[in-house]
């Protein structure tokens, strides 16, 4: 899940090397949580978070594969 | 000099080869030269006719204005020199951005969990001269890929032409398909369109579809644009904006 994460959030962003991800949770629940670099924010958040949801609806299908549930938070820089 | 790039085009005529051929390149008709290699011909009623080769060359920038943003650019690979090396044909163009989208879509197809075959290929213009890129994903049990209103589907396309377009350094519209479901969904919103545009006149009031994507919106409103009888608009707001058919007055 995280990998996934990684891969979407560097091919998104300018600046891949700023880009941090958090894996934590139980159980069947994963929670992730993004940190890219502050001028990254909207590539990654989108126009009222298009972009994030669009994430979060692709982590969900890959989640599920595994008999999981996942949330993603994206942190302030 | 020798070397400036050049693209060939393929087209009806030699207008629309011209037009083709500069949207690829990104260039106005004062930055290159056109040299006509095939007239083509007219056929019998417009059948089995040849159409138009045209060549075009970039002219040697003029100091000022050239069309790249070359300065800041890490990759100078600008768009005429990348279209210039893969521009056999314009209905074959297999260029960089093409075996991008491929590799991209490829790897996010997997990293979901799915195998799948990827290919990609340009879509013809649309009203406004631009071209999508039209990507085939084919394999076993990939209806999760779609999901409930093709919403998975949509977050996919979405994604993926952010991250081609991130890759390719310039604006890619890419339209994804899976197992040949967005043909199959056409065809049925076509023929839906037509039953409800039955229903409202039958009924003498308007109709309204259930909530749909702009792109499944639009397939309506084509399919009924030139419906003797009706007038389609859209209402409400995304996402939950809807098509209504109603007779016309």
């Amino acid at each position: 899940m995280k990998d996934l994460m990684e891969y979407i959030a560097k091919s998104l962003v300018e600046h891949p090397e700023d880009v941090q991800i958090h894996e934590s949770g139980s159980g069947d629940r994963v929670r992730l949580e993004l940190k890219v670099n502050a001028a990254d924010m909207g590539r990654v958040i989108g126009k009222s978070g298009r972009v994030a949801n669009a994430i979060r609806a692709l982590l969900r299908v890959a989640a599920e594969q595994q008999g999981k549930q996942v949330t993603l938070d994206v942190l302030e820089p | 000099m020798n070397e400036r790039p050049t693209l060939e085009i393929i087209a009806p005529t030699v207008e629309e080869a011209l037009a083709k051929g500069l949207e690829q390149l990104g260039l106005t008709a004062s930055d290159v030269s056109v040299e006509v290699l095939d007239t083509g011909s007219k056929g019998l009623f417009g059948m089995g006719g040849r159409q138009v080769r045209v060549r075009l060359s970039v002219n040697p920038p003029p100091g000022m204005g050239s069309p790249a943003k070359a300065a800041g650019q890490p990759s100078t690979a600008s768009a005429p020199e990348r279209e210039a090396d893969a521009a056999p044909a314009a209905a074959d163009i297999h260029d960089a951005v093409l075996d991008t989208t491929e590799s991209v879509v490829s790897k996010l197809v997997h990293q979901l969990g799915f195998e799948a075959q990827v290919s990609a290929h340009y879509d013809g213009e649309d009203r406004e001269g631009r071209r999508s890129i039209h990507v085939d994903v084919r394999g076993r049990d990939l209806s999760a890929l779609i999901g409930r209103h093709s919403e998975i589907l949509n977050a996919f396309q979405y994604v993926s032409s952010l991250m081609v377009g991130k890759e390719a350094k310039q604006f890619v519209q890419l339209v994804v398909d899976v197992e040949g479901f967005r043909a199959r969904r056409e065809k049925q919103l076509r023929q839906m369109a037509q039953r409800m545009a039955d229903q409202a006149l039958k009924m003498g009031r308007s109709v309204t579809l259930e909530p749909m994507s702009a792109a499944e919106r639009r397939i309506v409103h084509m399919e009924l644009q030139g419906h003797p009888a009706v007038i389609t608009k859209s209402v409400g707001e995304e996402p939950r904006r809807k098509v209504t058919i109603a007779p016309k007055e």
